[in-house]
């Protein structure tokens, strides 16, 4: 059956900058974010990366407060922050009701390496910084957010490689179904940090080591369509569904996700010719060509325009496929999706799982 | 019987600064004698992270009887110097 929650607000951070309106004018633009790296501050393996511009803790998220919080703490926070207006009143009145879940990729593995390492090279073992043990922990991001903010609901923390972003969005709808909360703020949030880049650069083959690490966050307001409209928030897309599928060898994403995204768009009733927006995650040569060959053939008569972020952003792992859905609302634009209009967000996970969302205008 | 240990101009303002980060503040806003918890809004958090960070600084170890001890900087500056000193006679 298809999910009757809705998308009535989002908040993006990336490396156009931070809000949705940098995302909207670089996706508008088609420019590169990608930049020379400076080595003095990260000495990386990687000669370029995608960087949120002059972000920091202490000018986003406040000077107070903010001395321990690292990287994607902030990032979290400030894109958690971005949907908060939206929802004042009712954080207000039922702060227990609205549910946070956030999507990470190991939390911020510099915090959990720094940290280790002081340990290890200190005079002492115990001789740490004990106000950032917390950043060593991956739901860091998530808790922090929700202590900020003040958001009491269910707070979970969803890790899957690039995948991230749409299992975040398909939990989120499991979490509403269940009955534990009225409305449900998701995302994912990814940090740029030397020591991402070392494990990327290792992890990699030779031939994906060209592309440039990115960074960013994004989040959603996830709702019933009553409450969205009672409230007076615009719709921006029905959420009509998730799936996702496993693959064996690398020659099989296509078929995968093939079915993938036929199942999706038939559980929830929508005609492949209706699909407006495409936006695949391009994660590595082949996966990549094989990814949209295979929404192709999941799309027979669909003519969509195709938003390929990661051209523009680098690879922006955890984050990546929140940000394939921001990207989406950015160029639906205000009104979001039209009646009789769909958009797709797909991924491609190098560890053998494909994954898809469908969206439709109401 | 509790040696003390001269710390230096030098020791204090770094001492000082590792506080002043902790809490938030700017060095100006701080005197000698201006209470932590009372007038610059310390937690129970803030105390144990002064003292760990200034185990780390000086590679010391500091007791956390001392807490009591720790509540405005000419305090922290005698326990500092205090453990500063207990160290060395143990070197010696």
């Amino acid at each position: 059956m298809p999910s009757s929650l809705v998308i009535s607000a989002w908040s993006a951070i990336s490396p156009y900058g931070v809000g949705n309106a940098p995302l909207r004018e670089g996706l508008a633009e088609g420019r590169d974010a990608i930049a020379a790296l400076d080595h003095d501050t990260y000495p990386v393996p990687f000669g370029q990366a995608a960087l949120v511009p002059d972000f920091s803790a202490a000018k986003y998220v406040g000077k107070k407060g903010t001395r321990t919080m690292d990287r994607v703490t902030a990032l979290a926070v400030t894109a958690v922050g971005g949907l908060v207006g939206a929802i004042a009143g009712e954080l207000q009145a039922r702060p227990e009701q609205t549910a946070l879940v956030l999507g990470t990729g190991s939390g911020s593995v510099q915090s959990i390496m720094d940290f280790t390492k002081d340990s290890l090279s200190g005079e002492r073992p115990y001789h740490v910084e004990p106000a950032r043990f917390p950043n060593t922990v991956m739901n860091r991001a998530a808790g922090q957010s929700a202590i900020w903010h003040r958001i009491k609901g269910p707070n979970t923390t969803v890790a899957g490689g690039a995948l991230t972003g749409l299992l975040a969005l398909s939990y989120a709808l499991r979490l509403h179904r269940g009955g534990h909360c009225t409305r449900v703020l998701c995302g994912a949030a990814e940090e740029f940090s030397t020591q991402r880049a070392w494990l990327e650069w290792h992890g990699r083959a030779e031939e994906e080591r060209r592309t440039p690490l990115g960074e960013g966050a994004a989040v959603f307001l996830v709702e019933p369509a009553e409450d969205a409209t009672a409230a007076g928030r615009t719709v921006l897309a029905r959420i009509a569904g998730t799936r996702f599928r496993a693959y064996r060898e690398p020659d099989g994403i296509r078929d995968a996700l093939t079915a993938c995204v036929r199942s999706t768009l038939d559980a929830a009733g929508v005609a492949p010719g209706s699909v407006r927006f495409v936006a695949p995650l391009g994660g590595g040569g082949k996966p990549a060509a094989e990814e949209e060959q295979a929404v192709t053939d999941a799309l027979p008569g669909a003519d969509p325009a195709w938003i390929r972020l990661r051209e523009h952003l680098g690879d922006t792992s955890a984050a990546a496929t929140a940000l394939q859905l921001a990207a989406v609302l950015a160029a639906a634009g205000g009104q979001g999706l039209g009646p009789g209009e769909a958009a797709l967000v797909t991924g491609v996970e190098p560890d053998g799982q494909v994954g898809c969302a469908v969206f439709t205008g109401v | 019987m509790t040696t003390t240990h001269e710390l230096n101009a030098g020791d204090r303002a770094r001492i000082k600064g590792i506080i002043c980060d902790i809490l938030e503040i700017e060095p100006e806003d701080m005197t000698d004698t201006s209470r932590f918890k009372e007038d610059h809004e310390a937690d129970s958090m803030g105390a144990i992270e002064i003292l760990s960070q200034l185990e780390r600084a000086f590679g010391t170890d500091i007791d956390q009887a001392e807490l009591s001890r720790m509540v405005n900087l000419d305090g922290v500056v005698t326990v500092v110097g205090e453990a500063v000193a207990a160290q060395s006679a143990r070197a010696n």
